[in-house]
């Protein structure tokens, strides 16, 4: 007889936007360091959107507490073996890369520009920090379906990439810079993420096996099948692939953001 | 440390009294709370935030058709590798000097991570205070000089309380006894120290196997998944990285940004 935490919504969208932190973070470190001036959009709405979804998380999570008063005894103690111990201490420090990387990316001052690419690269470690060890904290539970799965924490990681990339994807596009050459780079970096975060989904369901029933077969199986397999990572690839005209080039994007919150979704609430 | 204090539940000794049930309800001070049909005598159907001690009264099937009561005065088990300990954030669940596991109420925030964590399901969530609520050994009542009151109360001596060592010679004692009168079955559930989850301070003598009680046979830490589960989700994100790297490099290899 095993118990669930009674976590809901506001661990869904916790786990949902922590992920497109990490992923946006990530993204905006990578076409700062490897990409061209021509990416500054990229980079400059990528380590602002990671900052907004942490200072989002946080109020998630101290919303969700029992007592939310007592937020500040999450970092009274350091767990090293205790993914919510480290994942509250990461989220801060997360944090703290992110202002100074938003900060360092409005400055005009390109004589900045190689310390903050030096710090996105360390920044980019907590960015996958917070995207997976979302996974990992479920993994670490007695709940069968989360404890059973290996590769929770990957498939978060995956998720929380290719989320973290559509966000741009679909500010780029929003902010009316569809045109440029970044957006055209985050596109190609968001196809590889959904064919990577596929391949790491069917590797985790075949490591599954039975246990994955409560996903593939159960109450959540119209929403992972439809929502999350169909909509949100199918249809996106093959539009992108394809490449039609008349569908606008953010849909994608949407769909893959819509993915990434049933992901969390069906998992979270298998237990719920 | 202190010598580890434990408490040993001998079931083929439990009469259903339920006065241990009661007896814990009224040392903590735990409110009443609605009935609930287990279609059976037993209530609640599992451990609650204001249920510590819980007798279960489960019905096995005979092999003529009949039913045999098997009863179990429940508890929290005191884990010696306890996984809510493991879990708790704050530090509120604590190791006290006596090897018994409780939680400090005046630290706990309600993150409820503990409560999934639980291998045996013990830990509860109490809306009321917004805090977890779980048996709490009658910490109290043990620093000072008298035993849990759910041990106290028994009449029937099912609900033993004492150094752990000494109830686990004994337990083993009436473990051959048993088997010697016939109970084929009965069995330890928790007395080995080297068992799983190194042993719990709250050990039970059963008269069936572990499965029949709902009790796992073999709980399992739930933070033994922490390292694998990490080192495949870094693996994930060096090839993640790698993929994010080629699509924003300039054609032509040029790259750096510096260049």
């Amino acid at each position: 007889m095993l118990r669930n935490p009674e976590w809901h919504l506001l661990i869904v969208w916790y786990f949902f936007l922590g992920g497109i932190a990490g992923g946006a973070y990530f993204t905006a470190a990578i076409a700062d360091n490897f990409g061209s001036p021509r990416d500054r959009n990229v980079v400059r709405t990528g380590y602002i959107l990671a900052l907004l979804m942490i200072v989002v998380c946080g109020m998630l999570l101290i919303l969700d507490l029992g007592t939310p008063s007592r937020f500040l005894n999450m970092v009274m103690h350091f767990k090293f073996w205790d993914p919510m111990s480290i994942g509250a201490w990461m989220l801060g420090v997360f944090g703290l890369f992110a202002f100074v990387s938003s900060a360092l990316s409005l400055s005009a001052d390109e004589g900045r520009a190689p310390l903050r690419r030096k710090i996105s690269l360390v920044g980019t470690i907590f960015g996958f920090f917070l995207a997976s060890y979302t996974g990992v904290l479920l993994s670490a539970t007695a709940l069968p379906f989360w404890s059973d799965a290996r590769l929770m924490g990957a498939l978060f990681l995956a998720s929380g990439a290719s989320t973290g990339i559509a966000a741009i994807s679909l500010l780029l596009y929003l902010t009316g810079d569809a045109a440029g050459e970044g957006f055209k780079k985050v596109k190609r970096a968001d196809r590889f993420a959904i064919l990577f975060e596929m391949a790491v989904l069917v590797l985790f369901l075949v490591l599954l096996g039975s246990a994955a029933a409560p996903l593939v077969s159960g109450q959540m199986a119209p929403l992972f099948w439809g929502g999350l397999v169909v909509v949100g990572l199918v249809i996106p690839l093959l539009l992108d692939l394809l490449g039609t005209r008349w569908v606008p080039a953010v849909i994608p994007a949407v769909l893959v953001l819509v993915g990434g919150f049933i992901l969390r979704y069906v998992v979270v609430m298998t237990h719920a | 440390m202190a010598r580890t204090l434990a408490m040993f539940t001998d079931t083929s000794l439990c009469i259903g009294c339920r006065a241990c049930q009661v007896a814990c309800k009224q040392w903590n001070e735990l409110p009443m709370e609605a009935p609930e049909w287990t279609g059976s005598y037993q209530n609640q159907s599992h451990f609650t935030d204001k249920t510590y001690r819980l007798v279960r009264f489960i019905e096995k099937p005979q092999p003529n058709g009949e039913l045999q009561w098997l009863l179990m005065s429940d508890v929290c088990k005191h884990c010696a590798q306890a996984g809510c300990l493991d879990a708790c954030p704050t530090g509120a669940i604590h190791r006290t000097e006596y090897g018994t596991v409780n939680i400090n109420q005046d630290v706990c925030n309600g993150c409820r991570y503990c409560v999934s964590s639980c291998p045996f399901g013990v830990v509860a969530f109490n809306h009321d205070t917004g805090r977890a609520n779980k048996c709490t050994f009658c910490n109290d009542r043990i620093h000072n000089g008298l035993g849990p009151a759910c041990a106290k109360t028994c009449p029937t001596e099912s609900i033993q309380f004492g150094f752990r060592d000494d109830l686990a010679a004994k337990a083993e004692k009436r473990v051959a006894k048993l088997k010697e009168m016939g109970y084929a079955n009965a069995q330890l559930y928790g007395a080995d120290a080297n068992g799983p989850l190194g042993g719990l301070n709250a050990f039970f003598l059963l008269l069936d196997r572990p499965a029949t009680y709902n009790l796992p046979e073999k709980p399992l830490l739930p933070q033994r998944n922490v390292l694998v589960d990490s080192v495949l989700a870094v693996g994930a994100a060096l090839l993640v990285g790698v993929t994010a790297v080629v699509s924003f490099r300039e054609r032509g290899g040029k790259g750096g940004g510096d260049a």
